[in-house]
């Protein structure tokens, strides 16, 4: 008895599979000439792609964005700061591969904006960033109210660009560098209470230890502060 | 009446029974040690992104678990009964030979489900240890894994029908496990190409599976959900090479 | 006129070993033509290559013939009816180690159809045939060479087989192991069982056979009654080294 049928049938199945995954799959992810490699990390985005992990490669190409930020770039004192002072001209790209290998990264994105617009003065790359991030999630409006409170930062309207994140501070995957940085705005424009608001849900939340430290010392800067002063010859 | 098992299930109880003895159950001891030193370093370097790298993690290791071991077991079941014998005890017996093939299939699949649900637990119940609850679209994640598994394990079948020797199955699934997830960078490179390139990068875009279709795992939120072409997909790629491989096996001789 | 056990019409059997460049052909049997009748013990006995192991297979369905046509209880060896009467012992048969004997028995009596109570009785009964009952608790892996080639033969039994198929039932063996053997085999064949074993032991192939078949670089050379190499001065191995040299 002829097997011919059965390879026939074979190769009719696998064809449909093959029908069927190019009718239905659209690839959510930046084509193969829009990821530029760091250098040294050709390799990995090959494993990346290889395995199927873009994500976890993502989480490690942003791992190793925070650790660059938090490395001191210079030594001489007065230029380094806890905030991360200091050039890094890398963070753009560094920030942008992230986002190549998983557009769907959004805290990522939303935490090199704000370092970019906030802490390094860099405006421009922070909206170029958001731009290539805005290209693979057009529908996420956290990017869109971002790319508000860096226009409302520009006008130097602290109070304006601290209400124009808030809506993203209550997504529980909001980057606490972002909360930390409404909080400041705050109280800089003098919302003490929700500055304190604030801090107090990165030091109930936050696991990391830094911005939990620095919470809690502002909350008790913030405690001093609002502690009514005795007036004067007044009795109450 | 009297419950007639079929043969077919016959072999796949089997096989998976071999899986037992072969004490497979030992690797939910080392994923579970892997994902407890992952579980650290995560905590020490991803900060607030500790979830979701230790849900990722987890995720990327137990596909990579379940495809090692049944790649190693399925690129030489077929082998290892041919030189023991056991298949002339098999075939001398009135077995129909898409049965034992089915069977054997079958059995590994489930071999497969049984190790994804068990590390899935453990993945869970660490997740839930260290703070965090169930990942968005987590049970797609496992269905996109097994999904991806069943396709390169009734390839690996095929291929160490004809291939010398276990390891050259191994190396050829492996490619097409990496090649599956080329899928659409090859479809936009043929777009791109001409002439003969572009006639060999379409020849690999429908020989080739397309994994990143079941690869929920890399999908954000609501995008995880995988559609029913992805299950259909998965049933075709497995029934073709799963008659390939009986095609070659209809008429091997031992 | 029933249907003889085994039947060989014409049948040759070449192997082909692909190269790099062409292949590699060996013929293992050529114009091989011989019947067994249904209820005989029959042996097939030849030196190393001579292409005994290749006529089991080709009577079990694991080879298919080059040329000519190989029959069982009159059908196609593999044909599903013309297996269910075949029981079949390789050389040196492989159970998993760690597997007690009842239950690898009840998975090649699950292959061979039977289940429920039936599988039972039947694994119970072939373990009683071969005396493996005593030694039920033990595992494979425990087992002696003599215990194991009983477990195979017990496997081959299951299904109440009408021709038995036994390739060096007793190779390796030691001289009691042989004994039990035999009077195994006889007393299947005493059933109505055929029975078709190959051997190097001529002297177990005389004490057992009813007739002998004796195979030289891949044709039947002769086939000698137990009449015949009674008659003969040297008995079978006489006949036997005439043949081969």
């Amino acid at each position: 008895m002829s097997r011919l049928p059965l390879l026939a049938a074979a190769l009719l199945s696998c064809t449909a599979g093959a029908a069927l995954s190019a009718r239905w799959y659209v690839s959510p992810f930046p084509p193969p000439s829009e990821i530029r490699s760091a250098p040294g990390g050709a390799a990995e985005d090959m494993l990346a792609l290889a395995l199927g992990a873009r994500r976890l490669f993502a989480d490690i190409w942003f791992i190793r964005l925070m650790q660059y930020y938090g490395t001191p770039e210079q030594l001489v004192e007065e230029e380094v700061s806890e905030n991360g002072g200091g050039l890094y001209l890398e963070f753009l790209p560094k920030s942008r591969h992230v986002l190549e290998i998983d557009p769907g990264f959004t805290a990522a994105a939303l935490y090199s904006a704000g370092s970019l617009a906030f802490n390094l003065n860099r405006p421009k790359e922070a909206e170029e960033l958001l731009g290539y991030a805005l290209k693979y999630s057009p529908k996420e409006w956290k990017y869109l109210t971002m790319l508000a409170a860096i226009g409302y930062s520009k006008a130097e309207k602290p109070a304006v660009v601290a209400a124009a994140i808030a809506p993203i501070l209550k997504d529980p995957d909001c980057p606490v560098m972002l909360k930390q940085l409404a909080a400041f705005l705050n109280k800089k424009a003098g919302n003490y209470a929700a500055a304190a608001a604030i801090y107090s849900d990165i030091a109930a939340t936050s696991r990391d230890e830094a911005y939990v430290k620095n919470a809690k010392r502002e909350l008790q800067i913030l405690a001093g502060r609002e502690a009514p002063a005795p007036a004067k010859g007044t009795a109450r | 009446m009297r419950p007639v098992l079929p043969v077919g299930a016959a072999v796949a109880l089997n096989s998976f029974s071999e899986s037992v003895r072969n004490r497979f159950f030992t690797i939910f001891a080392v994923f579970a040690l892997a994902a407890i030193y992952a579980s650290v370093l995560a905590g020490v370097m991803a900060v607030d992104q500790e979830g979701r790298v230790l849900a990722d993690m987890g995720l990327v290791l137990m596909e990579l678990t379940v495809l090692a071991y049944a790649l190693f077991n399925a690129s030489s079941v077929l082998l290892r009964e041919a030189e023991t014998k056991t298949i002339y005890l098999v075939f001398s017996r009135p077995v129909p030979r898409w049965a034992y093939l089915g069977g054997k299939l079958g059995g590994s699949l489930l071999t497969s489900v049984l190790m994804l649900a068990v590390m899935g637990l453990m993945h869970l119940l660490l997740l839930k240890l260290r703070g965090f609850g169930v990942p968005p679209g987590y049970a797609w994640a496992l269905a996109g894994s097994f999904l991806k598994i069943a396709v390169i394990t009734s390839f690996a079948l095929f291929v160490s029908l004809f291939s010398t020797s276990s390891v050259s199955t191994l190396v050829i699934s492996g490619v097409l496990w990496t090649a599956g997830h080329f899928a659409a960078e090859t479809r936009f490179l043929a777009s791109q190409a001409a002439g003969a390139k572009a006639a060999v990068l379409n020849a690999a875009v429908w020989l080739i599976p397309n994994f990143q279709l079941f690869n929920a795992r890399d999908a954000a939120g609501a995008a995880a959900a995988l559609p029913p072409a992805a299950f259909l997909s998965a049933a075709a790629w497995v029934l073709g090479t799963y008659l390939a491989a009986l095609w070659l096996l209809s008429r091997k001789e031992f | 006129m029933t249907a003889p056990a085994v039947s060989f019409t014409g049948v040759e059997k070449t192997y082909k070993r692909p190269r790099l460049l062409g292949a590699e052909y060996h013929t293992a049997v050529k114009d091989l033509s011989f019947e067994i009748q249904a209820g005989e013990i029959t042996g097939l006995l030849g030196l190393n290559g001579a292409g005994k192991t290749t006529i089991m297979k080709l009577i079990t369905g694991l080879l298919f013939p080059t040329e000519g046509q190989v029959r069982v209880f009159g059908r196609s060896p593999s044909d599903a009816a013309a297996k269910a009467r075949v029981g079949f012992l390789p050389e040196l048969p492989y159970f998993p180690p760690q597997e007690k004997p009842a239950a690898a028995l009840a998975y090649y009596g699950r292959l061979s159809g039977l289940s429920g109570p039936e599988l039972s009785l039947a694994v119970e009964s072939a373990m009683h045939k071969t005396g493996l009952d005593l030694y039920a608790g033990k595992r494979v892996f425990e087992f002696s060479k003599g215990m194991l080639q009983r477990l195979g033969l017990a496997q081959a039994l299951l299904h109440k087989p009408d021709l038995l198929v036994l390739d060096e039932p007793v190779s390796g063996l030691d001289p009691l192991a042989i004994h039990d053997i035999r009077g195994l085999l006889a007393g299947l064949n005493s059933e109505g069982r055929a029975v078709f074993l190959s051997s190097h032991s001529i002297s177990e192939v005389e004490k057992l056979c009813a007739r002998v078949l004796i195979m030289v670089r891949g044709t039947l050379a002769r086939t000698v009654t137990r009449a015949q190499w009674e008659a003969a001065a040297g008995g079978l191995e006489a006949i036997f080294v005439e043949a081969v040299r």
